[in-house]
């Protein structure tokens, strides 16, 4: 007799993609922002799609824009991408124990999609997750992430001149954009990144030291001496948090 | 191969190692605490650094045009939700003041 019961494979995949609707409407329109400003600073329109698609990272992305227009040696570049982004260490450690993938190439297609709000949504999910519901629920984000900075590049190469040299401006907004959030929930933040702006200018006008070291020795210095001296956890990281909920 | 490409693949190289390693070796069960505030901490203090002094020297021949700018996105920022609106505040100040001050 035949089932019409669909495979798991289908169902657990579309459930992974129906979850990951939003994660797409919010990639998309910033990676629209991605592609504007890469274009901007000087990346041919395949490199900035090719850099989405690649890397699939957020505000690290937008930072090596940022250098590579300053100038920055490559070496700086990446030691700042991967500062900015250790936490996905911790992030794929957690969802590693979550998942308990046994199979190799499930653990290295998932590895690459492990973002944020990925690991948000599956960690919170009850039960067990498959590997079929993460590729839908990271395949969708990665096909926003990619469309979006296509969408920005193609907008990109129709801007005016003028609205192009104010767009060098815009990434700078992009970051102002993400701390405005951060300072609204507590003052913290404000003292960090008054910090780090501070300590980063002193460098590069008082010392002269170049862009890109200058970013990586005020992100390292203030947040070493911010992690010994705020002690109590005013707010749980994202990790504990998540992992709280799951308890 | 250019500097550009040598950069993204070198990058993408770094995430995919950050993003895998736990998956094949056991870690982040006993991870000091220390070093997760230095984690939790890290964006934060990265974006204060990001702004000052990129947005002076980006306009060199007008950094208020800049200043202006961010003003503007910051405002956008604490009333509304999402970035792309204070990304184009910004970049209508900034035209604004380069254009017509």
């Amino acid at each position: 007799m035949q089932t019409r019961t669909r495979s798991p494979f289908i169902n657990d995949s579309a459930e992974g993609v129906k979850s990951g609707v939003p994660i797409f409407l919010g990639y998309f329109t910033t990676s629209v922002a991605f592609g504007l400003l890469a274009v901007s600073a000087g990346l041919t329109p395949f490199e900035a799609v090719f850099f989405s698609m690649s890397n699939l990272t957020g505000a690290a992305q937008f930072m090596a824009i940022n250098l590579i227009s300053a100038g920055a040696a490559a070496g700086e570049i990446i030691i700042s991408v991967v500062l900015l982004n250790l936490r996905y260490f911790i992030m794929s450690a957690s969802l590693a124990r979550k998942l308990g993938f046994k199979r190799a190439y499930r653990k290295l297609l998932t590895a690459f999609g492990v973002t944020d709000e990925v690991f948000s949504v599956a960690s919170l999910k009850p039960g067990r997750v498959s590997g079929s519901f993460m590729l839908g629920l990271q395949g969708i984000s990665w096909l926003g992430w990619g469309a979006g900075t296509l969408a920005g590049v193609t907008a990109g190469s129709f801007l005016p001149r003028s609205l192009q040299d104010a767009m060098s401006g815009a990434l700078f907004a992009l970051f102002t954009a993400l701390l405005v959030p951060e300072i609204k929930k507590s003052f913290r933040p404000v003292i960090l990144a008054g910090a780090a702006a501070g300590l980063n200018t002193l460098l590069y006008y008082k010392f002269q030291i170049s862009a890109g070291w200058s970013i990586v020795i005020s992100m390292i210095s203030v947040t070493a001496i911010g992690a010994a001296i705020f002690t109590d956890n005013e707010e749980e990281n994202q990790v504990e948090r998540v992992e709280a909920e799951n308890e | 191969m250019n500097k550009i490409m040598i950069i993204i693949l070198a990058c993408a190289a770094a995430n995919y190692l950050l993003r895998v390693l736990p998956f094949f070796i056991s870690a982040g069960d006993n991870i000091p605490a220390y070093f997760k505030r230095f984690l939790d901490y890290m964006p934060v203090v990265a974006l204060g650094a990001l702004i000052f002094p990129g947005i002076i020297t980006s306009f060199p021949q007008n950094p208020a045009a800049g200043i202006a700018g961010v003003a503007a996105a910051a405002m956008a920022a604490w009333f509304f939700e999402g970035l792309i609106l204070p990304v184009f505040a910004s970049i209508g100040v900034t035209w604004f003041m380069l254009q017509y001050l």
